[in-house]
C-alpha cells in the first residue's frame, strides 16, 4: 500500500480512537443494554417467584395430569386437596387460584393479587382430558382416542412465481427482528460515522489545514485515507460489539431468555450472517464515500449538519421500507428497491432469510452495491480533489449539481 | 532548480497570472511582492499542483514536479491552520511523516526546533492552549522540520511581533545557507530587502520587476538624499533638480530628479566644512513598490 495512504489511514484512525467521544459512542449502547438488563433483573428479583400456585380440587386423576404438566402450564400445583382449606389459603393470599372440577365443568377462583394464570392452557388440557374420557366411554381404542384429539395441522407455504414452494424457517417475529436489526445497525453506523467524516473534512478545510496536507500528499490519498480510517473505526466498533456479544453469550449460556432468542433465530445460518454483515459493511462504505464527497463542498463546521441531513434521510428510507417489506414482500417497488444501492442493504438480506429471494438474486444485489461503491469512490475522488481547496458561497446541493454537470 | 516558464492562469475571464517566467536556485531566496490579488498565492498554488496552470510549465531540475518531489517541499500557507485538539508533538509527527521523516528523527528534531524558535510550552501541550505567535511558530516548524529542499512561505511574517519576525528571518537565512531554494511573499518591503537575494514584483498577474534586490534598486538611480546640518528647507529647495523635501528627524529626506543633483547638494551643504550626515541612495523597495505598483 502507498506509504502516504497508510500514514493518513493511521492518523485518522488514531486521532479518533484515542478520543473520549469515540469510546462514549462505542460504550454507551453497551452501558445502556447493561443498565436496562440490570433494571429488568432487579424488578424480576423484587417480584420474587411469579409462578402461580393453584389447588386442584374434585378430581384426583385430573390433579395428577396437572402435576405432570406443571412446567407446560407454568403453575405449581398445591398440596391442598380440601376445598375449605383451599379457600382459607386463597383468602390469606397463599394461593393464586383454586381449580374446582365437577363433571364437565370447572371453576377457576382467583384473588385480586394472584399471579397471572394461563387460562387457555388450562382449557386445552381440560378439553383433552374430557375428550379422552368421552372417547373411552364410547369404546374407542387408545390409538383412536389419540388420533381424535390430535390438533389439525395447518402448514404455511409461500408459492413463488417459478413454481418453487418455499417457507422460511424463522417465525414472522424473527424475520421482523432481522429486518429491524439490519435497518437499525446500518442507520446508526451511517449517522455516527457520516457525521465523523464530515466533521473531519470540514475541520481540515475550514481551518486551512488541508493546504498543509495537500502540499505533502495528493487529494486522492487524503480522500481514501480518511475514508478507510473512518471505515476501520466503524469495523472496530462492530468488532467490539461482536466480542462483547460473545462474552455475553458465554456468561448467559444457560439463560432461558437466550435459549428463546436462539430458538427464534434458528433459521439464521452462518452463510446468511456473513452475507448480512458484508452487505452492511459495503453500505456503510457507500454512505461514507457519499459523505466525504459532499463534505468537500462544506466551507465551515456550521454546515456539517446541513450536509449530512440528506444522507441520514437516505439511510432512513431503507429502514422505513424494511418495515413495509415484511408485510408485502412481492410488491414490485419493494422488489426493485432490493437491488438499489443505499437501500438494498435493508431489504435484500431479509428477503433472502425469508426465502422470498434466492441466493443468486441476493448475490447480484450485493454485487450491484459493490460496483456502485467503486464507481462512486472514483467519481467522489474527482469531486473531492476539485472542491477541497475551493470556497464557494453557493448552497451545498447547487455546488454538487454544478460539479456533476462540469465533470472536467 | 525550479523553473517557471510562460506560466498563465485564468479563472473564467479573469487573468490571475500572465506569462510568468522565474528561476529559483539552491541557496537563494526569492521575494515575491505585489498587492493583494496580484497573483502571488495563485503562483504558489500552481507550483504545489493545487490548481493546474492554464498554460506554461513548472519544472524541478527539468522535469515536472512529482509526488515524490512534493515530499521535499516545505509550505507555509497564508492562512495558518493546525489541529487544535492535537498536541504539538502529535501534529508535527503527522506532518513530518507525510514528508517522509521517521517519527524517532522528528522527536529529536522537534526538541531542537522548539528551543531555537523559543516556543513557550512543551511538546505535549495542545495547540489550542498556545498563543497566536507560538501557534505560528509551530506551523513554521511543521513546514520546515524535515529540511525541505524547496520552501514556499506565503506571508511568513504576518501577525508576528518584531522579535519573532527576527527569529523567523534567522531560520530562513539558516535554511538558505544549508542550500534550500526559498520563495516567499510579503508586504513588508523591509523584510524582503533584508533576506531576499532576488525579487519578483507582480502587478495584476504580470511581472513588472525582476532581478537582484540591489540591482533593481540601482536601476532607479541614486535619487534619494538624506542630509543633516545647519541649513534650512528653503535653501535646499532652491537647488535645481530637487523635486521633494521632507523633514525627517534632525535632517531632510530629499528626492532628486537625477543622480548629478546629489553632487550639487553635497557641495552646498559642505560649503562650510563638516556636516553630521550625507547619504545618497537608490530608492527603497517601498518607494519602488509604491511607484511601480501601488500608485500607477
Amino acid at each position: 500500500m502507498n506509504k502516504g495512504l497508510t500514514i493518513v489511514i493511521k492518523q485518522t484512525f488514531r486521532s479518533h480512537f484515542k478520543t473520549r467521544g469515540y469510546w462514549l459512542l462505542v460504550l454507551s449502547p453497551i452501558i445502556f443494554a447493561v443498565v436496562i438488563g440490570g433494571i429488568i433483573f432487579g424488578v424480576t428479583q423484587m417480584q420474587g417467584n411469579t409462578t402461580p400456585t393453584v389447588a386442584v380440587i374434585g378430581n384426583s386423576q385430573v390433579r395428577q395430569v396437572f402435576i405432570r404438566d406443571e412446567k407446560t402450564l407454568d403453575i405449581k400445583v398445591s398440596k391442598i386437596t380440601d376445598s375449605q382449606k383451599a379457600n382459607r389459603s386463597l383468602a390469606a393470599q397463599d394461593l393464586d387460584g383454586i381449580l374446582t372440577l365437577q363433571d364437565d365443568n370447572a371453576t377457576l377462583t382467583t384473588q385480586p393479587k394472584s399471579n397471572t394464570i394461563n387460562k387457555e392452557a388450562f382449557v386445552s388440557v381440560l378439553g383433552n382430558i374430557s375428550r379422552s374420557q368421552k372417547a373411552t366411554n364410547y369404546g374407542l381404542t387408545a390409538a383412536q382416542t389419540q388420533d381424535l384429539i390430535q390438533p389439525f395441522n395447518l402448514k404455511s407455504v409461500v408459492k413463488q412465481p417459478d413454481n418453487k414452494s418455499t417457507n422460511g424457517e424463522n417465525s414472522d417475529m424473527a424475520n421482523y427482528g432481522i429486518a429491524v436489526a439490519i435497518g437499525i445497525i446500518t442507520t446508526m453506523i451511517v449517522m455516527w460515522y457520516a457525521s465523523m467524516i464530515a466533521t473531519e473534512i470540514a475541520n481540515e478545510k475550514s481551518s486551512r489545514i488541508m493546504e498543509t496536507l495537500l502540499a505533502a500528499t495528493s487529494a486522492s490519498i487524503q480522500y481514501f485515507g480518511k475514508m478507510i480510517g473512518i471505515f476501520a473505526l466503524a469495523v472496530t466498533h462492530l468488532l467490539i460489539y461482536i466480542i462483547a456479544g460473545a462474552i455475553g453469550y458465554v456468561i448467559l449460556q444457560n439463560n432461558p431468555m437466550l435459549d428463546g432468542i436462539k430458538q427464534t433465530f434458528s433459521g439464521v445460518t452462518i452463510g446468511f450472517s456473513i452475507y448480512a454483515v458484508a452487505f452492511i459493511l459495503i453500505s456503510v462504505a457507500l454512505y461514507l464515500i457519499l459523505t466525504a464527497m459532499i463534505a468537500s463542498l462544506i466551507n465551515d463546521n456550521a454546515q456539517v449538519q446541513q450536509a449530512i441531513q440528506p444522507i441520514t434521510f437516505l439511510a432512513m428510507i431503507g429502514y422505513m421500507f424494511s418495515f413495509i417489506m415484511t408485510n408485502m414482500p412481492n410488491n414490485l417497488a419493494i422488489k426493485i428497491l432490493s437491488y438499489v444501492p443505499f437501500i438494498s442493504q435493508s431489504m435484500m438480506p431479509v428477503r433472502l432469510v425469508t426465502k422470498v429471494e434466492t441466493w443468486p438474486a441476493a448475490i447480484l444485489s450485493l454485487i450491484i452495491s459493490f460496483v456502485a461503491m467503486i464507481v462512486l469512490a472514483w467519481f467522489g475522488k474527482n469531486i473531492y480533489a476539485k472542491n477541497v481547496l475551493s470556497y464557494s458561497d453557493d448552497k451545498i446541493m447547487s455546488q454538487l449539481i454544478k460539479n456533476i454537470k462540469n465533470r472536467n | 532548480m525550479i523553473q517557471l516558464t510562460n506560466l498563465n492562469k485564468q479563472f473564467g475571464d479573469k487573468v490571475a497570472v500572465k506569462n510568468m517566467n522565474m528561476a529559483l536556485e539552491p541557496g537563494k531566496v526569492m521575494g515575491l511582492i505585489g498587492q493583494n490579488g496580484a497573483g502571488k498565492t495563485t503562483t504558489f498554488r500552481m507550483i504545489l499542483n493545487f490548481i493546474a496552470p492554464t498554460s506554461g510549465d513548472i519544472t524541478w531540475n527539468g522535469h515536472p514536479i512529482t509526488q515524490t518531489d512534493k515530499q521535499k517541499i516545505g509550505f507555509l500557507p497564508e492562512e495558518r491552520g493546525l489541529y487544535q485538539k492535537l498536541t504539538i508533538e502529535e501534529q508535527i509527527l503527522y506532518f513530518s511523516e507525510l514528508h517522509g521523516m521517521t517519527r524517532s528523527d522528528t522527536k529529536i528534531a522537534l526538541a531542537d526546533w522548539l528551543k531555537r524558535l523559543d516556543v513557550v510550552g512543551k511538546a505535549t501541550d495542545k495547540v489550542q492552549s498556545l498563543s497566536k505567535g507560538n501557534a505560528q511558530k509551530v506551523q513554521m516548524i511543521a513546514a520546515l522540520i524535515f529540511n525541505p529542499e524547496f520552501i514556499i512561505l506565503d506571508e511568513p511574517f504576518s501577525g508576528l511581533d518584531p522579535v519573532n519576525t527576527s527569529i523567523m528571518m534567522n531560520e530562513i537565512v539558516r535554511l538558505r545557507d544549508n542550500g534550500a531554494m526559498i520563495i516567499f511573499s510579503s508586504h513588508d518591503m523591509n523584510n524582503v530587502t533584508k533576506i531576499s537575494d532576488n525579487l519578483t514584483m507582480l502587478k495584476q498577474g504580470e511581472i513588472v520587476l525582476q532581478g537582484g534586490v540591489q540591482e533593481i534598486r540601482e536601476q532607479f538611480g541614486r535619487t534619494k538624499v538624506y542630509v543633516e546640518g545647519p541649513f534650512s528647507k528653503a535653501e535646499l529647495a532652491n537647488i535645481a533638480g530637487v523635486t521633494q523635501i521632507n523633514q525627517q528627524g534632525a535632517g531632510f529626506d530629499i528626492t532628486i530628479s537625477d543622480e548629478a543633483t546629489g553632487h550639487q547638494i553635497f557641495d552646498f551643504v559642505t560649503r562650510n566644512g563638516y556636516i553630521p550626515a550625507f547619504s545618497q541612495q537608490p530608492p527603497t523597495l517601498d518607494d519602488i513598490f509604491r511607484q511601480e505598483v501601488a500608485l500607477s
